[in-house]
């Protein structure tokens, strides 16, 4: 059992959406689909300017919108603490769409039922997940690993950077930022 | 396909029926490591199959260029595979621009029949041969145009770093370095965006030097993404970047602050340069860039603390690389002041990989090609070009002279991304013979005669390539065929040449199989092609031990000139002299006008890309093909962010939406250099967004050849203000 999070560092991230395609080619979406948001972020007068580039996927909270409004129990939390959809239980209804605060959930257009970022939990048998985002990205910006494991390489950049979740405690989000 | 002419519609309805013909259950994974298409960086890849069809693009993690990850473009122009919009067959042009269906052989007779009429009527210095470098295609078009007898070999890279490249031979002998970002302790870019021509292993490079506290100046008119990552943006009035680094370099020499070690033993004119640089004051070069003095005084000091490791990026498109007056100029002086805080080869400063090459190949078999008839043509206009690129521009202004004849093409969009479009076409037009080879039809393809459909890059194996500018281990690298030949009409480019070569009487040049080629040149080096087939990229050659000696320079004194011989010795020369000196721009906004300037996006590479939906997804979702308007000009204008505006000039007229900005200079407007594309046959970019090229005059650096694409200026109005 682990407990699954991600940390982007936005000091690092380019904003080039190669975590974009590595999403969608994993996960057989089509590509005007994306599980990964980007949103770019420009403060300041000339010549005084700072942008920021900012992506946001599933923030996989342990206190999840999603599944407290789920009428049927599709969407979950598995034992390593990912959020998942299981999608033959789905029906839909888009509650969990307009529940969730990061805007991270997609209807797929020729299924009907909703779908998300899974940390590419493509099979829940408990093996360890490999992200295709992390794995892609050229500026290494993203870390994937297990929180409950002090000695994760996310778990020490954590404390190294300070990082935190995009909105505090409010679900008790596993997806770290570096701002 | 009613009388033989393919609509669009027959061209989706039989793309699509051959995509679904490879739709299958099978699941079964395949793994095959391979070379990335997207851009001329040709990353290493590992294609990830499920039954036969494409599922993921990773990254090999052996490769310098990107270890182990891929950009967006990379994967997105994987799936090029499967586009709708490709090349489905040979196609002849037809006199009201249409196109209609033939077949191959009469595509390799005809094509044949004429250029052998042009090579015994003209001779083989009106024939031309344009490509964008890629392994085979390279190897094989500079093959196909020697083995006529021509020196008309050229590359996109007038349109790229030429200026730059040229610059840099000019000074030192060498088309580029490589910055030691990981142990400089300052690094200056010129206009290089890192994030935007992605190579990833550069942008990483550069987060790291970011996050261990490296100092990083970043000049450019526009704070692209890249300069998040610096600890100082100079927004430099655009194609003032020389002004800026003569000062610099005048600082550096009157504080005392370069290397005596380096200059005064392995240079040239030192002496003489010195005192012409006095002019170039802070006070000056502020007035002109738009940097006040104590920046630049400041930028030059901290450079001579840095010393050794104190480095100005190479640049690459850049700044300098073709796109004004002074590029040439600009390109040396960038060399000069790495030249004078003496870091060449120096941990932290600019360094000079040596590469390998292959040896030479079975002289029986790869019959060597004759000695070309005359000089490259643009070479005498020209003579301070880097010579193996070429100044590909000069093809259609020949043509409209009568003094070229027939061009081929391959992989390049020449007529859309060199220099003007109408030109370009004009001179397309003019010529006797012209032929594309492309995976589909690009603005340059719809005015040539003949069209050849290449299959796609992972649909074909090429030969290896040698990388050796990223690491101090050099390492080759092969593109395997990574899918089934999707398209029965398509074919390999190395198989197309082959055949044209044969159809004009060429054929004893080409009388091995692309295999057999991959092969031989592996032997050269003792490359195990089946090792280098399971793991795709290799060691080969020595591990570079260079670090802290001065290279060896291929100028004509063997030294670092600061005072060109090649110059000097050329009396022809008017504009450039022996020693670097400003150059202004060649034009300069008047009341209401801005400077066009342009550059890359990370989501694409020059316009090939447009026609890949899922980065034209990212394209419209995100508005990337707004043009970037500086706030304060904006606001004058009356114009809003998302606003639709006019941009003109007197050579080109667009509407495309605003996007208003702080990031941005105002005396400049900035769009990406991929849209506006105008081949009805990319249903992906078609019309979609503003192009650069149209809105540049024709144009040619003097003595250099370079387009000057950035010398451009436009209006901007709101529509229907």
């Amino acid at each position: 059992m682990a407990r699954y999070g991600m940390l982007l560092n936005t000091r690092r991230c380019i904003g080039c959406f190669a975590c974009r395609l590595a999403c969608q080619m994993a996960n057989e979406v089509p590509s005007d689909t994306s599980f990964i948001r980007y949103t770019g972020l420009e403060s300041g007068t000339y010549p005084e300017v700072k942008a920021e580039q900012v992506m946001t996927q599933c923030q996989h909270c342990e206190d999840a919108p999603c599944v407290h409004v789920c009428p049927t129990g599709a969407s979950h939390i598995n034992a390593d603490g990912v959020v998942l959809i299981d999608t033959t239980r789905c029906i839909g209804c888009r509650y969990c769409v307009v529940a969730c605060p990061y805007d991270a959930r997609v209807i797929d257009k020729d299924a009907g039922v909703a779908e998300k970022c899974s940390f590419c939990v493509f099979t829940d048998d408990g093996s360890v997940p490999q992200p295709n985002c992390e794995r892609t990205c050229v500026t290494r910006a993203r870390i994937f690993g297990d929180l409950d494991d002090p000695e994760s390489d996310i778990s020490k950049a954590i404390v190294k950077f300070n990082a935190k979740p995009l909105a505090g405690e409010l679900t008790k989000s596993k997806f770290f930022y570096v701002r | 396909m009613a009388g033989g002419v393919l609509s669009k519609q027959d061209w989706l309805l039989s793309a699509t029926t051959a995509e679904a013909a490879d739709v299958s259950s099978d699941e079964t994974e395949a793994l095959v490591p391979t070379t990335c298409n997207s851009c001329s960086n040709k990353c290493g890849l590992i294609i990830n199959t499920k039954g036969g069809r494409l599922w993921r693009v990773l990254g090999n993690a052996d490769h310098p260029y990107n270890y182990g990850t891929v950009c967006a473009r990379g994967q997105g122009f994987a799936q090029v595979a499967y586009s709708p919009d490709r090349l489905t067959s040979p196609m002849k042009r037809n006199d009201d621009g249409s196109f209609t269906a033939i077949s191959w052989d009469q595509a390799y007779q005809e094509i044949g029949d004429k250029l052998k009429t042009v090579l015994s009527t003209y001779g083989p210095g009106a024939v031309a041969m344009i490509n964008d470098p890629r392994p085979s295609g390279s190897w094989y078009s500079s093959r196909f145009i020697a083995s006529m007898g021509s020196a008309n070999y050229y590359t996109h890279n007038v349109a790229c770093d030429g200026s730059r490249s040229a610059g840099f031979i000019a000074t030192f002998g060498a088309a580029s370095y490589t910055a030691d970002i990981n142990n400089a302790k300052m690094v200056v870019f010129i206009g290089r965006s890192y994030a935007d021509g992605l190579r990833p292993t550069s942008a990483r490079w550069l987060a790291d030097a970011s996050a261990r506290g490296a100092q990083i100046v970043y000049v450019d008119p526009r704070n692209s993404i890249t300069a998040q990552f610096a600890t100082q943006w100079l927004p430099i009035n655009a194609g003032t970047d020389l002004a800026l680094l003569l000062a610099v370099a005048n600082i550096l020499i009157t504080e005392d602050l370069y290397d005596h070690n380096y200059v005064e033993n392995y240079t040239l004119g030192f002496d003489d340069w010195v005192p012409t640089l006095t002019q170039y004051t802070a006070d000056w070069a502020a007035g002109i860039t738009g940097i006040d003095a104590d920046t630049i005084t400041q930028l030059a000091r901290d450079l001579g603390a840095a010393g050794h490791a104190g480095v100005i990026e190479q640049g690459w498109h850049a700044a300098c690389g073709c796109q004004y007056q002074n590029s040439f100029e600009t390109g040396r002086c960038i060399a000069a002041i790495n030249a004078l805080l003496g870091n060449f080869n120096q941990e932290g400063g600019a360094l000079f990989y040596p590469a390998p090459s292959f040896g030479a190949l079975d002289p029986d078999k790869f019959i060597k090609t004759p000695a070309a008839s005359g000089p490259k043509a643009g070479l005498a206009e020209y003579p301070l070009q880097n010579l193996a690129q070429g100044i590909a521009n000069v093809v259609p202004k020949m043509a409209k002279d009568g003094t070229m004849k027939a061009c081929f093409f391959y992989n390049s969009n020449a007529a859309k991304g060199y220099s003007n479009p109408v030109s370009w076409a004009d001179g397309l037009r003019a010529m006797d013979l012209s032929v594309d080879i492309d995976i589909m039809m690009s603005e340059t393809a719809m005015q040539c005669d003949y069209v050849l459909p290449e299959c796609s890059a992972l649909e074909r194996a090429e030969v290896s390539t040698i990388v050796a500018d990223m690491s101090p281990q050099p390492i080759i690298d092969i593109r395997f065929q990574a899918l089934d030949v999707l398209l029965p009409d398509t074919k390999p480019g190395a198989e197309i040449f082959t055949s044209i070569a044969q159809a004009a009487g060429l054929g004893d040049y080409f009388t091995f199989t692309s295999d057999e080629l991959i092969k031989a040149q592996l032997a050269t080096l003792n490359i195990d092609y089946n090792t280098l087939q399971t793991k795709g990229v290799l060691p080969v050659g020595n591990l570079w031990s260079g670090l802290g000696t001065y290279p060896t320079l291929n100028t004509p004194s063997g030294m670092f000139e600061f005072a060109s011989q090649k110059i000097a010795n050329n009396t022809d020369l008017t504009f450039h002299t022996p020693l670097i000196r400003w150059i202004p721009p060649m034009v300069t906004p008047g009341d209401g006008q801005f400077r066009l300037i342009a550059g890359k996006q990370s989501v694409h590479s020059h316009t090939m890309t447009t026609v890949v939906e899922a980065l034209m997804d990212i394209s419209r979702e995100y508005n990337l093909e707004r043009i970037w308007i500086p706030a304060s000009r904006a606001a004058d204008l009356g114009i809003a962010d998302g606003d639709l505006v006019e941009v003109s000039n007197d050579l080109y007229t667009k509407q495309v939406e605003a996007h208003v900005t702080e990031r941005l200079n105002p005396g400049c407007v900035w769009i990406p250099s991929h849209y506006g594309g105008t081949s009805p046959y990319n249903t992906q970019g078609y019309l979609f967004g503003c192009p650069q090229m149209d809105f540049v005059k024709f144009q040619f650096e003097d003595e250099v050849g370079c387009p000057m694409s950035h010398e451009t200026l436009v209006s901007v109005k709101k529509v229907n203000a």
